[in-house]
């Protein structure tokens, strides 16, 4: 409650301060609007407005199915025909910028008989199969003919000829493609070539006989070709595994975030009696859009595979036998009553949500250990992450459009964040981005200038002696980028060093605006950045030198510590909700609930907390992971404060307040401070090349537990690998 | 008797903080019931029935349903599959998802929670009136703000400009 107050209180503040903005630069700006009227009602519109946004202005929606607002404007379906008062003709509402004193009727006759045409014009050759169409029920063709169309047919086939048909093409096994169903909208083309950048969709023939596809069949070889599905106004294309497997109205929505990579995308759960159906995208502006990746929109099946639903313990021979929950948490009370301070440690993997992190870290300090790692590894040296600015993605997601040079080290973005790197191609194709990239040369569909693998070239940036240091000495809004992965090499803590003290340099010799920021972090996995915030050691270094007796695993399946690095008689408590890589050297298994079967907190790599929610209960017997610690904890006689939710976010509020302020990014700040302890670094870069693990698109399916046990990401990543071999592939 | 008083605590605590939308929500309402013309004064004066109205302790709802389920106040996310808007506009409450399983008579789903349809048959204009009605019926509540989609400046024309990446040679 005290929480629910604070926020509203604040966000409250924020809506009254950005009206005053907006009011103050309305009365700046209005000699230039231009006055229009949509049905009668009058709207001020800036120059070059369209139509169907000056009507939207006035909440007037005009039917559309080439017009989509993140895409380019195609004007090929003519569903937005409004008619405009002393014009001839119906104007395509999405293509026509408005013009002074228009007044547009969206609801005239004239207009009806022009939707009315086109409906009819579009049903003449689209198949009557919406009730086995998958699209049905939430099919923009379906409702608008419902809407806009005839109530009777014109159509009569005279020679018997049938309605047109098209062969279906086989694009890859995310997207099924029922081509006779398209009407040509160009939406998945436009997509392809403009968000996505793989120019792999195009048309062939015209008239009649014009077709949407490959040309030859070969893979829509993108990382995010899921968003087809949602673009594709009618069924031609629709979700392969989703395929008849549930409909709209069946499903009940969850609103929740996305944790197969750290940039916290924004979705939606649909699920049906407690199953996950499938995954959509939610509307983020400033991190997502309306786009997600194919790992987080296809990975769901993984949720049902290799889960751990029930407590397993260690038998006499050494095999991991089911047991019940009071058996597995009593033996591993047990164990800890006898373990105090280092003897003791913890492991937290890449989706370990806020409050299973503060869970385990108090009762871990409770136990007087330290020992609490995370499998992530980031340079402790300097500041190390004292200083929140030192691993944060401080310029935020959506100021990358604000950006002019972009440096990328080390990192590959486009499979590492791909919903980052489709906002950097955003920036590039619109704002005339620069971007350089000092690293492995990978695809990222947009041009950028290549400085070289080695990190060494990072001191000829900084010393100025590099070719390319003049353009970033003349950006005006630089950002560089650095990739969790080029800090986890043995000289990291200098390539930080080095990457820090170029932004730094940048941000005072380019005098950049005060609040500009240059340094940024790309991280890999979800639970990073909370974790840090709370305090755990990045890398898991202390628990190889000081090897404890018992040892919590948290998620922990990137294999960062295997059982031969720890001594025979070390205790390993695993606690996640995949049999994945961590849990069969595990003495205790306690099963978890993944993310789409709790309320918890995550904090992406910009800093901002935002929740997942509970879509569908856990598996068997798993349960919340906060639970599981604090249930634990009363066994050992070390009982946490806290039983609720609720409580479990006060705690988290106490240790750093950010975590519970969702949808905000919490700014990070001393950059000048971090550079100068950063300074006493000692070790040198290495020559050695930077190259990230995801380099090719085979590559990026399978990173975690969860995608790893998706059959979805196993058919991607053969067909992906297949794809090389294609003669229709180019090298 | 304890538990009511221990609810009526925990509410009169939550109200202090969200007073001022609350006090709002109130004023108009009962300004509008009055008189439509209702000034500053008048309304200064019916602040005493801002007293509150609770439903909780006579609806007969088991207390473990008011003090372990939260009420999230939001507006719906458009559906990403289509370009239409409806259903984004009103507020709408919606508690934690609680067990649902297929039924086995029929294959459909069933719960056991009689809140898990309010999402479904009700709606708000505002969030004021959602904070409203979950005060009263003694649910504590937390609100996601409304996310409106960023208008953009586009034109026909780029898709010819000769210098610009934005011009497209293929469709």
């Amino acid at each position: 409650m005290l929480r629910v107050g604070q926020c509203s209180g604040r966000v409250l503040r924020a809506v009254t301060t950005c009206t005053n903005i907006r009011s103050a630069s309305q009365a700046a700006r209005a000699p230039e609007k231009i006055e229009v009227f949509v049905d009668d009602k009058r709207v001020l519109v800036d120059p070059g407005t369209t139509v169907l946004q000056a009507a939207a202005m006035v909440g007037v929606e005009i039917p559309r199915f080439c017009y989509h607002d993140r895409l380019s404007i195609a004007g090929n379906c003519r569903m937005c025909l409004v008619e405009v008062e002393r014009s001839p003709k119906p104007v395509a509402a999405c293509a026509m910028p408005v013009m002074k004193g228009w007044k547009i009727k969206t609801d005239s006759d004239m207009t009806k008989k022009a939707r009315e045409g086109v409906m009819e014009f579009l049903l003449v050759n689209h198949p009557l199969d919406c009730p086995i169409c998958d699209q049905g029920g939430e099919c923009d063709l379906q409702d608008q003919s419902m809407t806009f169309g005839s109530d009777r047919s014109r159509f009569t086939d005279n020679y018997f000829s049938g309605k047109r048909a098209v062969e279906d093409k086989n694009i890859g096994p995310l997207v099924k493609t029922i081509m006779t169903r398209c009407i040509h909208c160009t939406r998945c083309i436009r997509f392809a070539s403009e968000i996505a950048g793989v120019d792999d969709l195009g048309t062939t023939g015209r008239g009649g006989d014009m077709q949407v596809g490959t040309y030859v069949e070969k893979l829509f070889k993108s990382e995010m070709s899921g968003n087809v599905i949602d673009l594709c106004p009618v069924g031609a294309l629709t979700s392969k595994p989703y395929a008849f497997t549930a409909r709209p109205w069946e499903t009940r929505k969850t609103e929740s975030i996305d944790v197969m990579d750290a940039v916290g995308s924004n979705i939606v759960v649909s699920t049906r009696s407690g199953e996950v159906m499938r995954i959509l995208p939610r509307l983020h502006e400033d991190i997502n859009e309306e786009w997600i990746s194919d790992k987080t929109r296809f990975a769901y099946d993984g949720l049902k595979r290799q889960r751990l639903t029930q407590p397993m313990m260690k038998d006499e021979s050494g095999n991991l036998a089911p047991c019940t929950w009071e058996d597995a948490l009593l033996r591993t009370a047990v164990q800890l009553h006898g373990v105090g301070g280092e003897e003791v440690g913890a492991i937290v993997g890449g989706q370990a949500d806020a409050e299973a992190l503060i869970a385990l870290k108090d009762l871990l300090n409770r136990l007087g250990s330290e020992a609490l790692c995370t499998e992530e590894i980031f340079p402790m040296n300097g500041a190390g992450t004292d200083l929140r600015s030192n691993y944060l993605l401080n310029t935020s997601i959506a100021g990358v459009e604000e950006v002019d040079v972009l440096l990328l080290v080390g990192t590959n973005p486009r499979f590492e964040a791909p919903l980052f790197n489709a906002r950097v191609r955003k920036s590039w194709l619109h704002n005339d981005l620069q971007v350089a990239l000092l690293g492995a040369p990978v695809d990222l569909t947009y041009e950028y200038t290549h400085l070289g693998e080695s990190p060494s070239v990072l001191q000829d940036l900084i010393d100025g002696k590099h070719p390319y240091s003049k353009v970033l000495a003349d950006a005006k809004h630089p950002m560089v980028v650095v990739g969790s992965e080029a800090l986890q090499r043995e000289d990291g803590a200098a390539v930080h060093k080095a990457v820090s003290a170029l932004a730094q340099k940048l941000r005072v010799t380019n005098q950049a605006e005060g609040e500009w920021r240059v340094l940024n972090v790309l991280h890999r996995v979800a639970s990073q950045v909370a974790a840090l915030d709370l305090g755990y050691k990045a890398g898991v270094e202390a628990i190889r030198e000081n090897p404890p007796k018992v040892l919590f695993l948290l998620g922990a399946d990137g294999g960062a510590v295997t059982r031969e690095d720890l001594p025979k008689d070390c205790f390993i408590v695993y606690q996640g909700h995949h049999g994945d890589v961590g849990a069969p050297a595990a003495d205790v298994v306690l099963p978890a609930a993944a993310y789409t079967e709790k309320t918890s907190t995550y904090v992406n790599t910009e800093g901002r907390a935002q929740q997942t929610r509970m879509a569908v209960n856990p598996p068997g017997m798993a349960r919340d992971d906060w639970k599981v610690l604090r249930a634990l904890s009363e066994l050992a006689g070390l009982t946490l404060p806290y039983d609720t939710l609720d409580e479990v976010r006060g705690r988290l509020r106490e240790v750093s307040p950010n975590l519970v302020r969702y949808g905000d990014v919490e700014d990070a700040n001393y950059f000048k401070q971090a550079q100068e302890l950063a300074d006493l670094v000692e070790g040198k870069i290495s020559a050695s090349p930077l190259q990230p693990t995801l380099q090719e698109l085979k590559d990026f399916f399978m990173t975690d537990s969860i995608s790893r046990a998706s059959q979805t990401m196993a058919k991607c990543v053969k067909a992906a690998a297949q794809e090389k071999d294609s003669k229709h592939t180019e090298y | 008797m304890a538990s009511l008083l221990r609810n009526g605590l925990l509410r009169t605590a939550g109200i202090a903080l969200v007073r001022p939308h609350r006090a709002a929500a109130c004023i108009r309402n009962l300004s509008q019931e009055t008189s439509p013309s209702a000034t500053a004064t008048e309304e200064k004066q019916i602040t005493p029935f801002e007293e509150k109205v609770e439903l909780a302790p006579l609806s007969g709802v088991p207390e473990e349903q008011l003090s372990t389920r939260k009420a999230r106040i939001y507006v719906p996310a458009r559906n990403a599959m289509q370009s239409g808007s409806a259903g984004t506009r009103q507020w709408k409450i919606e508690f934690n998802t609680t067990e649902r399983w297929e039924n086995p008579l029929m294959g459909w789903g069933s719960s056991a929670d009689p809140l898990s349809n309010l999402a479904v048959t009700m709606s708000f204009d505002s969030k004021e009136d959602a904070m409203a009605y979950c005060d009263r019926n003694g649910w504590s509540w937390e609100v996601e703000e409304k996310r409106e989609p960023r208008m953009q400046a586009k034109s026909y024309g780029a898709n010819f400009s000769w210098d610009k990446k934005t011009r497209v040679s293929t469709k």
